[in-house]
């Protein structure tokens, strides 16, 4: 799974460990702690090893937000893969938005004038909720957008991870802003079991991720936020820009993978990491190889 | 925000959500009290159903939750979301301190004792209900006790299959990153397993007959 | 008069282990106890004598169906025992087995009381019993009634086991080694005390001991069990007179 080091890893890992303290020209770069955030991780890990020939270390699976935050401001990794909504309400504190261009635009100034870190191009797709239903019922009932489940809400069931209930971008907010009133209160579960529950027809919408690999296994719909209702979580890399000022190059490299991903795209490479357990440095080769129009 | 503070905010909830948990509890347990213990004496009448019986009761206990809700929300009747998939889980986690701790306390009576039993006339039955299960009672109501105990801590992932419970608390602590709430949830699951704990070790102490 | 016990041809032999295959294992079919008879009348005690091993204690279980023979004949007061169930034919039957087995939650007077109770007697007539079975046995009903079993030293429970056996006044007692486990004197003086009961009971008695001197003075006549057969029956005299060479094996040994 996403957690575990490959041997590679391991041995990288250990060699840059015995390089000790002296990390003058070695990129460290971190991620949090879900595959996604690996995924990208190693991409950008991969990216500046075969662009620059610079040595790379790699700290994956620090933890959350936080965690991966104060190490970089503390200098302890020089760059990690955040998303511009986690930035802009859970570091800078602001009230959630809706705007994707307008939370980019306060996230990279904020954190250039605070912080001393510069926010790379993003990679091209948006993880938000993702309000979901069967592929089945979306063509029978013509569903392509949110506001179109007002019309079979009432009727429906509906199973929500605590998360997505809890926060003030989730559920009671998107009900105020789509009218939407279901046949009983949402059920509160494990957001890996809502897909379970909705695959198997024991709930009909559930509130996943955009980029969830359970999404295209499983024969789902995300239906269209129309009302812009959920705060962009557009991935971009985080960089120290005293790092970017020593070696432009990396910079370079970084830009290069902007817009590259796309949610589909980013649903079908944590596919590979979760559904199908592929080992993430392979994953992150094998997409880097790839041919690309 | 402290613990009593939150407390006393959300009195009616924290109540609600303890008298689900020990619904879930209780409803449980005796579901695997009624399953595990004639499983157990059947256990000592047919030995050889002894080592598949044991062992698939243990195979249950590795399960992890989340992996065990996963296979039951598929099937009819038992399964689902909901109390009934949790309690289902629920009953296959406590069976097997229960099924075994009524084997080995049936199976350790003195073999002379249950000689002795049948040799002046016992019926099979008197010989279990006046002989076996009296004598096997402090070793069954310790299985009895441990199941209850680790039921009370394991219904906190009920929560995960909707159905409620003190664990509400922690998975939504979890989710925001709430320390409190993870408190709010974990204390008062930790004090009815200690309550728990002390009620049934006294009626241990209290009611086993404890031979020299 | 029927005599209280009559066993004709009675054998065992293990069952063999898995019918399925038809293949019998190791244990499989040997015998414990081979074609086995004889009669023991009312005020008679026969001693069953044998080395450990020779199916003394199989030959008792056979007697009251704990186990089931593969072959012969055993009547009970006249009744065969094969048409009786099981439970209600070993109520007839007191037992004392080698180690005892009092249960050991319940107090003496409920031990003794036992199958009494199985049988569906009125409370107040089961006291009754109990405090002349205990009196009778040498026991003080005051003192004993109300212990429990690890409350007692070992003679006072095999007192307390013969008592049990008696309780339901069966025509019948198997004793198996019952002073075995004792220590030399209070073997004798509870041999002594059964002496004097023997006459007094008027019950058939199967009484299986090793040790011979046991046998010779409690037995009014001695069976010798020599690998599962019994080698040889007769009066204590006849065996001390015996050249079969089990019996001078035990007299050499007395
Ligand atoms: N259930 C059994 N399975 C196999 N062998 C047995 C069993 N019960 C007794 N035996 C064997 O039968 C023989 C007679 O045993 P037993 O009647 O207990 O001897 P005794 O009472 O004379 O010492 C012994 O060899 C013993 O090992
Ligand atoms: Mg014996």
């Amino acid at each position: 799974m996403a957690g575990k080091m490959t041997v590679g890893q391991s041995i990288v890992f250990v060699a840059t460990l015995l390089a000790g303290c002296g990390r003058a020209d070695r990129i460290v770069v971190g991620s949090k702690n879900f595959s996604e955030s690996d995924l990208l991780g190693e991409i950008v890990a991969q990216q500046i090893e075969r662009r620059t020939g610079l040595p790379v270390e790699r700290r994956f699976h620090l933890g959350g937000t936080f965690v991966c935050h104060h190490a970089i401001t503390s200098g302890q990794i020089d760059l990690y893969v955040e998303y511009t909504g986690t930035a802009y309400t859970a570091v800078l504190k602001f009230p959630p938005a809706h705007d994707a261009d307008s939370v980019r635009r306060a996230v990279t100034a904020e954190y250039a004038r605070r912080f001393g870190l510069t926010w790379g191009k993003p990679f091209g797709f948006n993880n938000t909720f993702a309000i979901t239903v069967r592929r089945r019922d979306a063509t029978r009932y013509g569903l392509t957008r949110i506001a179109d489940l007002a019309r079979v809400a009432s009727r429906w069931k509906a199973g929500f991870g605590y998360e997505f209930l809890e926060r003030a971008d989730g559920f009671r907010g998107l009900a105020d802003a789509y009218g939407l009133r279901f046949s009983a209160p949402p059920t509160a579960m494990d957001l890996g079991l809502t897909y379970r529950a909705l695959a198997e027809g024991k709930v009909d919408v559930i509130a996943g991720n955009s980029t969830d690999g359970q999404i295209e296994a499983l024969d789902l719909v995300v239906l269209e936020d129309d009302r812009h209702y959920f705060p962009p979580y557009e991935a971009a890399p985080v960089i120290r820009q005293a790092v970017l000022d020593a070696h432009p190059e990396v910079g370079t490299a970084l830009a290069l993978l902007a817009g590259r991903i796309t949610d589909a795209e980013m649903r079908r490479l944590n596919a590979l990491a979760d559904v199908e357990h592929k080992d993430i440095a392979g994953i992150a080769r094998d997409w880097l190889q790839a041919p690309r129009p | 925000m402290s613990l009593l503070a939150f407390y006393a905010r959300n009195a009616q909830e924290v109540l609600g959500l303890v008298a689900q948990h020990l619904y879930l509890v209780a409803v449980s347990t005796l579901l695997a009290f009624a399953l595990g213990i004639p499983l157990g004496i059947v256990l000592t009448r047919r030995p050889a159903w002894q080592r598949p019986v044991l062992g698939l009761a243990n195979v249950f206990q590795t399960v992890p939750s989340l992996a065990l809700f996963g296979f039951l929300i598929p099937l009819p009747f038992i399964g689902g979301i909901g109390a009934s998939t949790a309690i289902v889980a629920l009953v296959l986690y406590a069976l097997l301190p229960i099924v075994r701790n009524t084997y080995t306390g049936i199976a350790g009576v003195d073999p002379a004792v249950r000689e002795a039993g049948r040799g002046m006339g016992m019926t099979d039955w008197q010989l279990l209900t006046q002989v076996e299960l009296p004598l096997g009672f402090g070793v069954i109501l310790a299985g009895v006790r441990v199941a209850t105990v680790v039921s009370v801590g394991t219904a906190t992932i009920a929560a995960a299959i909707g159905a409620g419970g003190l664990g509400v608390y922690i998975f939504r602590g979890v989710a925001v990153v709430d320390d409190t709430l993870i408190l709010a949830g974990a204390l008062p699951a930790a004090l009815m397993a200690l309550a728990a704990d002390g009620l049934l070790g006294l009626a241990e102490r209290r009611l086993a007959w404890r031979g020299k | 008069m029927t005599a209280a016990l009559e066993v004709r041809g009675l054998s065992y032999e293990l069952p063999g282990r898995g019918t399925r295959d038809g293949g019998r294992g190791r244990e499989g079919g040997r015998a414990l106890v081979q074609d086995v008879s004889f009669t023991v009348g009312a005020g008679e005690t026969l001693v069953l004598l044998g080395r450990s091993g020779s199916g003394k204690t199989t030959t008792l279980k056979l007697i009251n169906r704990l186990l089931e023979p593969t072959a012969g004949d055993v009547r009970v007061a006249g009744e065969r025992a094969a048409d009786v169930p099981a439970t209600k034919l070993r109520r007839r039957i007191g037992y004392v087995i080698q180690e005892v087995g009092l249960f050991p939650h319940f107090t003496v007077e409920r031990n003794v009381g036992l199958v009494p109770r199985l049988d569906g007697w009125p409370p107040p007539r089961i006291a009754a019993r109990v405090r002349e079975l205990l009196t009778l046995v040498g026991l003080d009903p005051e003192r004993f009634a109300a212990r429990y079993p690890h409350e007692l030293s070992g003679g006072q429970r095999q007192r307390v086991g013969v008592a049990r056996a008696l309780a339901a006044d069966p025509p019948l007692l198997l004793l198996d080694e019952p002073f075995g486990a004792l220590d030399p004197i209070t073997r004798v003086e509870l041999q002594r005390e059964f002496q004097a009961l023997e006459g007094r009971l008027g019950k058939g008695m199967v009484f299986v001991t090793h040790d011979v001197r046991e046998g010779l003075r409690l037995g009014t006549r001695i069976g010798l069990m020599h690998e599962g057969r019994l080698a040889f029956l007769g009066t204590p005299e006849e065996f001390r007179r015996s050249d079969h060479p089990e019996c001078r094996a035990f007299m050499a040994a007395a």
